[in-house]
């Protein structure tokens, strides 16, 4: 399926600064279907 | 004809979506598989809602449940609370289906932990039957249930395909049958692919997951358990798997590769990811030419309004005490100890007939889950 250059652009941006802010947030404070 | 969609599990985990980026570029991804009840939604950045909004346009949205723990024995407000979410989120977006896990989650109030088997009995059918009701009048569309990679004893082995498929019926629901649970289960109990398959209600299945994990040795028997941790690459034997089950299921629509966010922090691993999304979309695609002149909508054929809700509490002492034997026993030893001085022993759980090696995974996944 075929997502607009836009959405695309916005995700990219969208995760660098939650990867950026996580690594932040973590330093200072999954799904488990039976066997995990 | 209808074409299968290659599909991600797809949350909001940084790690997950870089690692999908150039899939989405490539416009390979043909539907996500999200897992709506891992987040309070009000949570959700602008950017992410954007993207399940663009798959649910198209049809392409798939919702997994991963907390509504089916067996619980006895009604929470979480379960409640749970519905009602599901509900709001199937009035925003449009949900091709929803599915969720087999079995009761072992942390005390069973909505975290994970989810372990039940016995196959008429008390877990009629809670399972009513649960499965509940979720498909909160999102009014085809409700599925995943085959557990987790059971005690061969005979849960050889009987699971039976009783999901008698569990889904009045819904006329369906299965989603994820290959590396089936993996699981043919290596930690010595059985084939030939004769596994034959156990399970193929015209149910419309989904496949696959997804990698990894082994754990037993200090019991000295044999390697495999565990479906969805932490590593997808194994070459899934993939066969994958290649040998398309023959079998022909009312499949998606099949998703799983693999979670801590698994894809390198870029060998999302490159790994990538190359292991292609060869699941070329074996898809060569599979894809064959026709099924009588699909399944799965769709109930009359709509039912849930009742009472039903309960039993028998059932939930029974998962109140396995849980907390689980989660505190100090060793092997003193958990079967515990079990055979419960309600447990000589009970429809079949406790007698437990493989060893599998209470001793048991209790290896319900303290790594236990809350702390």
């Amino acid at each position: 399926m075929k997502l607009s250059k836009a959405l695309i652009s916005a995700l990219i941006v969208g995760i660098t600064v939650q990867a950026a802010g996580c690594k932040k947030d973590d330093a200072a404070n999954s799904c488990p279907c039976g066997m995990g | 004809m209808t074409a299968i969609a290659s599909t991600i599990a797809c949350n909001l985990d940084s790690d997950i979506l870089s690692a999908a980026i150039p899939l989405f570029e490539e416009s390979r991804v043909e539907a996500i598989e999200w897992a709506f009840d891992s987040l309070d939604f009000s949570e959700v950045p602008e950017w992410f809602s954007d993207l399940i909004d663009a798959y649910s346009k198209e049809g392409r949205l798939i919702g997994h449940g991963v907390f509504f723990s089916i067996f619980s024995g006895r009604w929470s407000i979480q379960q409640q609370e749970w519905l009602d979410n599901l509900k709001k989120l199937s009035a925003r977006f449009k949900f091709d289906h929803i599915t969720e896990h087999f079995g009761f989650m072992t942390g005390a109030n069973f909505h975290y932990g994970a989810p372990l088997a039940v016995p196959f009995n008429s008390k877990t059918l009629t809670i399972g039957r009513d649960r499965l009701n509940r979720i498909y009048d909160a999102c009014q569309c085809p409700v599925g249930l995943e085959n557990l990679a987790f059971s005690y004893s061969i005979d849960e082995v050889k009987k699971h395909g039976e009783f999901l498929e008698t569990l889904v019926e009045p819904v006329n629901g369906f299965i989603i049958l994820d290959l590396h649970n089936l993996y699981c289960q043919m290596h930690n109990f010595s059985i084939s692919f030939d004769e596994i398959i034959k156990l399970y209600p193929v015209d149910r299945v419309r989904e496949f997951h696959i997804s990698g994990g990894s082994w754990e040795n037993s200090s019991l028997s000295g044999k390697r358990i495999r565990r479906d941790t969805h932490d590593d690459a997808v194994p070459d034997e899934v993939y066969q798997l994958l290649d040998s089950a398309l023959d079998h299921c022909k009312n499949v629509r998606y099949v998703t590769m799983e693999q979670l966010g801590s698994g894809l922090k390198t870029e060998e691993s999302r490159s790994n990811f990538y190359n292991d999304f292609l060869k699941m979309q070329q074996i898809v695609r060569n599979k894809t030419s064959v026709p099924n002149d009588a699909e399944n909508t799965f769709f109930p054929p009359k709509i039912v309004p849930p009742g009472d809700i039903i309960e039993d509490e028998n059932l939930y002492i029974e998962q109140q005490q396995l849980s907390y034997i689980l989660e505190n026993s100090t060793s092997y030893d003193d958990a079967v100890s515990r079990i055979k001085s419960s309600v447990l022993a000589k009970s429809d759980w079949g406790i007698e007939s437990w493989a060893p090696h599998m209470l001793e995974t048991a209790i290896s996944i319900a303290q790594k889950w236990k809350k702390k």
